[in-house]
């Protein structure tokens, strides 16, 4: 029995020293750069786009304030995952930030923060917000902001904080986070004020342009006109000088961009053209892709 | 003799520093310590107009700096007389004629002035005030490096006109609720047409429909059928997605595009060209 006992402290001993080496598994991802795309909102905050469990994208709120992971419970379910009653933070597997970085194993929380709520039925960050990276995420990597570029740096560094503490309970009692937890949930963007001033704002609305399939060269000249393409229906061809499309008039390759900056596929276009100096127009319809 | 060296080392560092100092090199990084508060929140001291310290927290989810009545009086950034709102004693904006954190001194930064609760209800736990909040409008004047494990935040200046969220408020009132538009405008000829993605969350990426013959697209190798994941690192779930990567990329320049083919992932690099 004891001998057996022994045994058996030996076996887990060694079970411990077997496992020991594996333990501080460093991250090979740590020293890696990540440029992130990110966008400001309308209300001045930072959203990601993320892959959870492999779903997405969702948009996830930058957030220093907030103390941890939190994914809303529209996104929870979409994703297949759900709150976790007794333990608080639910368990997931993966998560992918835009621009590269990937954290594996990580534990957040599933639902929906106040802020978050009262931010997505006002329809007031110009998009909906479906979750908040804070601190137990942002904290692993070294994070550079720059407002006049369109990527921030994400730089993984060794270092992965817990999840704050939250105190199991028995069952029958309802799961209360821990008061620091509360009180961290309670800062969030102080937007919450300025939510109740705004208004209801809806989405922004995102289209696409038309193309016309001119190649371009200096000067506004037809380098190569697309086979099939809406111009060559019109019938542009190499050589000849743009000089109007839309009643803007054209000097530059530029000039030409701006012109058709708002065109959506199917807006009929009219172009002026000068070929072997003979002034031309015509008309082309935008098509799709670019 | 090494004694000697090193001593030199160091007048050498001490005498090169010196000349920067001077100069008070205006795009020099600036090295702001922080400390963690036990909620996971960054604290910084501040001196404000001169005053203070006073303890701020650091807050990359907040639009607005913030101060707390208290601290907004005592430091001057707002008129005493100015009325309190019945909601958290708000009393609209102020301004910090000089904010002094760490090496850094940010001047005429717009601060809203109300009582938090939150804040309140946390300088209660901890003991010790929290007088406000950073939020966008100060961090969004540089480029800010935040470094949890080494606890200290640097700041390069940046040329940027800050949206100020406040400002913006009563036109935003005002304004009818109709949802803006914007159309999303490639920035060179690449010779793609794309279809509408399946898959809705387990959605990759957009299917490719047509390649332009002669295109850059047709260069680089991309076929029809092909599904687009990235595009110079963005993903491209949806069709607006890969117009909006599309839009920052001039001509002429080398881009990464990463397709499944046959369920197999593989990148190509396509250079596309001027064109509209």
């Amino acid at each position: 029995m004891k001998k057996t006992t022994l045994l058996q402290g030996i076996g887990l001993l060694l079970a411990l020293v077997a496992l020991a080496p594996d333990e501080p598994k460093k991250d090979e991802a740590v020293g890696t750069t990540y440029k992130v795309p990110y966008r400001v909102t309308n209300t001045n905050h930072y959203l990601v786009r993320v892959r959870v469990n492999g779903k997405g994208p969702f948009n996830f709120l930058v957030d220093s304030g907030a103390p941890a992971l939190y994914v809303g419970t529209e996104a929870a379910e979409k994703i297949g995952i759900k709150t976790d009653e007794v333990n608080y933070w639910t368990d997931i597997d993966r998560l992918d930030i835009e621009g590269g970085a990937s954290l594996t194993n990580v534990k957040g929380r599933v639902e929906d923060p106040f802020q978050l709520t009262g931010m997505n039925a006002l329809g007031l960050p110009g998009a909906s917000i479906d979750g908040i990276l804070g601190f137990t995420m942002l904290a692993r990597f070294r994070m550079e902001f720059d407002p006049t570029k369109d990527r921030m740096n994400w730089t993984r560094i060794d270092y992965a904080p817990k999840e704050p503490f939250v105190p199991k309970l028995r069952k029958g009692e309802k799961l209360q986070p821990s008061a620091e937890v509360q009180m961290m949930q309670a800062l969030g963007p102080a937007m919450k004020l300025a939510a109740v001033f705004l208004g209801k704002q809806p989405e922004e609305i995102l289209l696409t342009r038309g193309s016309l399939g001119i190649e371009l060269k200096d000067g506004a000249v037809v380098a190569a006109v697309v086979a099939g393409s809406p111009a060559e229906t019109a019938g542009v061809r190499p050589g000849d000088k743009l000089t109007k499309i839309l009643d803007n008039i054209i000097d530059s390759s530029n000039d030409a961009h701006e012109a058709v900056l708002k065109v959506r596929p199917g807006d009929e276009v009219p172009i002026a053209l000068e070929r072997d100096g003979q002034a031309i127009e015509v008309k082309a319809t935008a098509g799709e892709g670019f | 003799m090494n004694m000697n060296m090193r001593r030199h080392g160091i007048l050498w560092t001490f005498l090169a520093l010196v000349p920067a100092a001077l100069a008070g090199d205006a795009d020099a990084p600036k090295h702001v310590p922080f400390r963690m508060l036990i909620s996971n929140h960054m604290v910084v001291e501040a001196k404000l107009n001169g005053k203070g310290p006073y303890r701020l927290i650091f807050d990359l989810g907040s639009p607005v700096t913030l101060l707390s009545n208290k601290a907004a009086e005592s430091s001057e950034a707002i008129d005493p007389n100015l009325r309190k709102s019945f909601l958290f004693g708000a009393r609209g904006e102020g301004k910090v004629k000089t904010l002094e954190v760490g090496e850094l001194t940010a001047r005429d930064v717009p601060v809203i002035v109300l009582d938090h609760p939150a804040l309140k209800a946390l300088g209660g736990v901890l003991g010790k005030p929290i007088d406000g909040i950073i939020g966008y409008t100060f961090f969004a004047r540089y480029r800010t490096t935040l470094d949890y494990q080494k606890k200290e935040l640097t700041f390069v200046p940046v040329d940027f006109e800050v949206r100020d969220l406040m400002k913006s408020l009563p036109a935003r009132m005002a304004a009818a609720k109709v949802a803006e538009t914007r159309v999303l405008a490639p920035d060179a000829f690449w010779g793609l047409t794309l279809g509408e993605p399946t898959g809705g969350v387990d959605s990759k990426g957009v299917p490719v429909a047509s390649v332009a013959g002669g295109s850059p697209a047709e260069s680089a190798g991309i076929r029809p059928g092909d599904v687009l994941t990235a595009l110079d690192g963005r993903w491209t779930t949806t069709i607006t997605d890969t117009f909006d990567a599309a839009s920052t990329v001039p001509p002429g320049t080398p881009t990464p595009v990463v397709l499944l083919r046959d369920g197999e992932e593989l990148t190509v690099t396509v250079t596309p060209r001027d064109g509209i």
